[in-house]
């Protein structure tokens, strides 16, 4: 059978009265656990795993996956609007996106996230569909010491991104590797930085810090700072994006869409270190870099493009090699496994139905997003002519929820009330939290796959330079150092930010 | 009688009766169901399943709440301190129990809870690629006894119950093997398939498919008899290590002092629960082994393993640590 006549199957699975309802549904609620900041796919997942015990198993999949992108449109929007990310891929969008409403533009900004969602969404399930195999064996290809090597090259390119002056983002950096120590060693099972408390086992909660860093800051920022610097309400004419704005947009979205996909299959955190990288790559590429961090249309469009391009990519080795790379397509996982589907070489031949059952609901999904989240910018945006005094509250209360779910751990809430604080005062001073958080999501995972790496290479250093894969993110790693280094060499100034 | 002291004899005897009623009568009201595992795993799935079949053969609702964190000693704690009155209960699997306490200073030991059931387990399986030069576990056993220190095995984590398992039969043999510690079989498997290490060691069903597909050939399980779905792997029983077993599996506890008449109901319904035809079907599906213990075998089965793990831990160079 060919792909078009299993792709039509796949839609008449997906068309089912019922299977639409659930991908609504999964949309719907991804959304708004994108949108809510803590709450992320994840913990949105998770929550409705339970229900997904009585459907059928492409329904159950159909819908769990509507969640896991879903969650990807919806995050945008607190970062525009307040600053605050609605989850972890959302936090490069409030650099640019949030300095756009503080100019009026939050309706354009809102509206060329959706779009840029749009375009990202469907350019990565097209990826999955004609390079999923491949794909597949270059993810296998990543060992730990190429992994090693792409996570020095990602904290290369915070520190890029970085709109701060070099030492501050340095400290930043150095901070977040730090913080990433935190919990049991997994090589050794020696307790580090813990101080006695069982919840720090698995590290500091990164919802709890993001949340905290950024949201819980912004709102004490709020307190103290002039409410002049409050996003102005757009009048309705100025939802839509100008001409000039979807032009510069445009080949950002592109670009974003191909970083995205390419990144999604990286395990782990690929979400985030792709808007890091996407965002690097459009400050490099623009002709007035010294916009970005004060609302450059690109700034947003491109990260905002490829977070929603690793949804299909990082569906890719859960569904071709039956091993899920990040968390959230860990409950995909054990969604099929529930029903007796095991996803791996075999499901496309064994399970069509499964299959090209959830890449046809994809398309589907990524349209109702468009059609759902358009005309939510009107509403959202009149979330800005609430009094701040109304709205801190209450989005401190929502943070407080969010952080909660994830593991009903009270620990965690004083985790996030101390990192508002300190994200509060690192900003007085002007640094840059970013790159501290980026650090501390990157340097656990630098730490364990460097000490892997040497494991297994019985302490041989010469393995970093080894593999197709490996020598690939060194060569980009020392581009980009070296360009920066040059610029810095040569004169340039970075513009103030 | 003063009316105050009156009042407070009545409220006694009705104390007095209603704890009598509760044992008679239990459950009068919903019923938690700590996991310490994240929704999704094996763990989860499990007590989700048992839920729902009690829940109806008991006449309340018996509810699943995860507390994950810690590799399931923070789930562990909160059941060891809730109160015993039989409608806080904990479903866990081994890891926090028998495993954890070598390497954490947990604050439970197993006189901290009492053991209810236990329904079955799952085996963790030493695999090669094809490429591999030995294709059998003798021929496994022997390769590695001939070249100590230099093949790469991937397992779940140093202290945790995976490494231990395989450790154990290594020490018997005295073997040595280059351990290699990942996130969980899942991240195993991808450096194993990706050929960055020589031995997948984990739970079944990760590398499953990829056996069916013939990238990787599975050669010695970790527990006493062998698997139908693996004919080409042997169980310990095999190699003469029978005593050596160790597995992952699933349990019931219960607070410490909770009444016996309400643990000796709670294990009649989940033992029922555990032996119905379509619990049995979701434990298949999990490529897991129905074994259901009562309350006295599993207790048994703890302290055993406890024991035994304990002694794998020190010899591993693994000691606990006060934080």
């Amino acid at each position: 059978m060919s792909t078009v006549d299993l792709m039509l199957q796949g839609f008449a699975t997906a068309l089912t009265p019922s299977n639409l309802f659930l991908c609504f549904v999964g949309c719907l609620w991804g959304t708004a656990v994108g949108v809510l900041p803590g709450l992320g796919p994840l913990a949105g997942m998770a929550l409705l795993l339970p229900l997904t015990y009585a459907l059928d198993p492409a329904g159950a999949v159909i819908m769990l996956a509507g969640i896991f992108y879903g969650a990807m449109y919806g995050g945008s929007t607190t970062s525009i609007l307040l600053r605050i990310p609605g989850e972890a891929a959302s936090i490069v969008t409030c650099l640019d996106g949030h300095e756009m409403a503080r100019k009026g533009r939050a309706g354009a900004a809102l509206t060329i996230a959706a779009l840029g969602s749009f375009v990202g969404g469907t350019v990565s399930i097209i990826g999955l569909m004609v390079a999923a195999p491949l794909l597949a064996s270059w993810l296998l290809a990543v060992g730990p010491a190429a992994e090693a090597v792409l996570m020095v090259m990602a904290l290369v390119v915070a520190a890029a991104v970085s709109s701060g002056p070099i030492m501050k983002t340095t400290a930043m950096i150095l901070a977040g590797l730090a913080i990433g120590t935190v919990g049991i060693d997994q090589l050794t099972g020696e307790p580090r930085l813990m101080f006695g408390r069982l919840e720090l086992a698995e590290g500091i909660s990164f919802v709890a810090l993001a949340i905290g860093l950024f949201g819980v800051s912004e709102l004490l920022l709020s307190l103290d700072e002039a409410m002049t610097e409050r996003p102005k309400t757009p009048r309705l004419r100025e939802l839509i994006p100008t001409r000039e704005e979807l032009r510069e947009a445009t080949p950002a979205t592109l670009r974003g869409s191909a970083i995205g996909f390419a990144f999604g299959i990286v395990p782990g955190v690929s979400h985030i270190v792709s808007t890091f990288v996407s965002y690097a790559v459009e400050k490099r590429l623009s002709k007035t870099p010294e916009r970005f961090g004060h609302g450059a249309v690109a700034g947003l469009a491109g990260p905002e493009t490829a977070n929603n391009a690793t949804t299909g990519s990082a569906l890719i080795p859960l569904l071709v090699l039956g091993i899920p790379a990040i968390p959230s397509t860990a409950i995909l996982l054990s969604a099929m496994q529930i029903h007796g589907v095991q996803p791996g070489p075999l499901l496309m031949t064994d399970r069509p139905d499964v299959f090209w059952g959830l890449v046809a609901s994809m398309y589907l999904g990524n349209v109702m997003l468009l059609v759902l989240n358009l005309p939510l910018v009107g509403v959202f945006v009149a979330l800005l002519r609430t009094p701040m005094s109304v709205l801190a509250p209450l989005v401190l209360l929502v943070c407080l929820i969010g952080v909660y779910s994830v593991k009903a751990s009270p620990f965690d809430l004083w985790v996030m009330l101390a990192a508002g604080v300190a994200g509060y005062l690192l900003r007085k001073f002007s640094y840059d939290v970013a790159p501290l958080l980026l650090a501390t999501v990157l340097g656990d995972r630098l730490e364990v796959s460097f000490r892997r790496a040497l494991t297994i290479s019985d302490g041989d250093y010469s393995t970093f330079a080894q593999g197709p894969a490996a020598r690939v993110f060194l060569v980009v790693a020392v581009v980009i150092a070296g360009l920066q280094l040059g610029a810095k060499a040569l004169g340039y100034r970075r513009p103030k930010g | 009688m003063t009316r105050s002291t009156r009042s407070l004899a009545l409220a006694l005897a009705g104390v007095v009766l209603a704890s009598v009623a509760s044992a008679q009568t239990y459950p009068v009201r919903p019923v938690t169901l700590l996991v310490p595992a994240p929704p999704g795993g094996g763990t989860d799935i499990f007590a989700r399943q048992l839920a729902e079949i009690v829940s109806q053969t008991a006449g309340q609702r018996f509810v699943v709440e995860n507390r994950a964190g810690a590799g399931g000693t923070v789930g562990t704690t909160q059941v060891t301190a809730a109160a015993a009155d039989g409608y806080t209960l904990g479903f866990i699997w081994n890891s926090p129990i028998t495993t954890s306490p070598h390497s954490l200073a947990v604050s439970y030991t197993p006189d901290s809870y009492r053991a209810i059931m236990s329904i079955g387990f799952s085996s963790y399986v030493l695999c090669a690629r094809p490429d591999f030069p030995a294709t059998t576990a003798q021929g496994l056993l022997d390769h590695l006894k001939a070249n100590p220190g230099r093949v790469t095995f991937g397992h779940d984590g140093v202290g945790g119950t995976m490494q231990l398992a395989a450790q154990r039969v290594f020490r018997k043999l005295d073997i040595r093997v280059r351990g290699v510690p990942f996130g969980g079989a899942g991240e195993t498997a991808r450096a194993f398939l990706g050929g960055h290490i020589d031995l997948y060691g984990g739970s079944l069903p990760p590398i499953l498919p990829h056996v069916q597909a013939g990238t990787a050939r599975c050669l010695l399980l970790t527990s006493a008899e062998g698997n139908a779905s693996l004919p080409q792997a042997a169980g310990l029983g095999a190699i003469g290590l029978a005593a050596e077993e160790t597995v992952l599996w699933w349990g019931l506890i219960a607070p410490r002092t909770t009444p016996a008449p309400v643990l000796t109901r709670l294990e009649e319904l989940f033992v029922a629960a555990a032996n119905t035809d379509g619990f049995k079907q979701v434990m298949a599906q999990q490529g897991a082994t129905h074994r259901v213990l009562g309350s006295t075998q599993t207790d048994q089965l703890i302290r055993t393993e406890l024991t035994a793990l304990g002694d794998v831990a020190r010899e591993a160079g693994i000691v606990r640590r006060a934080q």
